[in-house]
């Protein structure tokens, strides 16, 4: 049976490093979906601009499967993860530690290169969540 | 007939408690969200349960607390699928 | 106001239980198909409570169900912990 963190195997050799259980535990805590991952990468594409929810669903290339009220929920979670700030214009990526804008970084690198490994490991992820409310209940810690 | 209702009460009780728990510490451990959301869930269940005691065993004639109580447990379930629904974005 | 509640509770359950079956088929995970019987028990406990106008839970039927729902709970807590050495 799988274990409760998610260990990614199903990639090829060269990107197993890459993805951590630091990293895995980041997209955990902060990326719910693939349109999430969109969001975040579109700020991080332009550091300097503040975006209103909808002026970053224009910058999505595929922008149509968002409506505005999700994503300014996802902002504000990225805002709560301590990746992008609010200002007077809108939401702007500034993320909080150097570890958070390395993993927001590697979120960019895999979404361009393994595009499909990054939203297998998305729903892999998504699962493992669920699975964590089953794993709450084990009394001893698992390691 | 009475130690066995307390017994159960407090079986539920307990029960109720320990998802709380649990819940709160998985969250803290994993920071998945829908954790939180389950373990407030258990929050509203327990209060309800411990209002259930107060207006069935302590006071049963003089108060009716059940709004109360299914309020508590109403928002419980508010925020457990709060929870559930968010993890389908 | 006490029927819009009791409605809401009920409904609340068993979206619930909903819930913890989809998880269940997709995880296999048999912890959530225990809470999802014990959330249809807590919203038929509900449902049966304010259709019977049962003021007095402890000493009825009705009560039991309460009961069951959170011993099947324990249960799945039990259950979680004695599989898989």
């Amino acid at each position: 049976m799988e274990p409760a963190q998610p260990r990614i195997r199903t990639i090829g050799p060269l990107e197993d490093a890459d993805f951590t259980d630091e990293f895995c535990r980041f997209i955990q805590a902060a990326i719910p979906s693939v349109e999430a991952a969109e969001l975040l990468i579109a700020l991080a594409r332009r550091p300097d601009a503040e975006l209103s929810p909808a002026a970053a669903l224009r910058e999505l290339s595929r922008g149509g499967t968002l409506s505005e009220a999700q994503a300014a929920g996802l902002l504000e979670t990225f805002q709560a993860r301590g990746l992008v700030a609010r200002g007077g214009g809108g939401f702007r990526y500034a993320p909080a530690t150097s570890e958070l804008r390395a993993h927001a970084e590697m979120l960019a690198q895999a979404y361009n290169q393994r595009p499909v490994t990054l939203i297998r490991i998305l729903y892999a992820l998504r699962d493992s969540r669920i699975q964590s409310f089953a794993e709450a209940f084990r009394l001893r810690k698992r390691r | 007939m009475a130690t066995f209702n307390f017994v159960l009460y407090a079986l539920v009780m307990l029960t109720c408690l320990a998802c709380m728990a649990l819940l709160f510490r998985g969250y803290a451990r994993s920071g998945a969200r829908l954790l939180l959301w389950s373990a407030l869930c258990f929050v509203g269940l327990s209060a309800s349960n411990v209002l259930l005691f107060f207006d069935l065993v302590l006071f049963p004639t003089q108060i009716d607390l059940r709004v109360y109580r299914l309020s508590a447990t109403l928002i419980g379930l508010a925020f457990l699928l709060y929870g559930f629904i968010s993890e389908h974005d | 106001m006490i029927e819009f509640l009791a409605g809401a509770v009920t409904v609340g359950y068993l979206l619930a239980a909903g819930f913890f079956v989809r998880y269940w088929r997709r995880t296999a995970e048999r912890l959530f198909l225990i809470f999802a019987v014990a959330f249809l028990l807590l919203a038929l406990n509900q449902a049966l409570a304010h259709v019977l106008a049962v003021v007095s839970e402890p000493n009825s039927f009705v009560y039991g169900l309460r009961a069951l729902a959170f011993l099947l709970i324990l249960l799945a807590i039990v259950d979680k912990n004695l599989k898989r050495p």
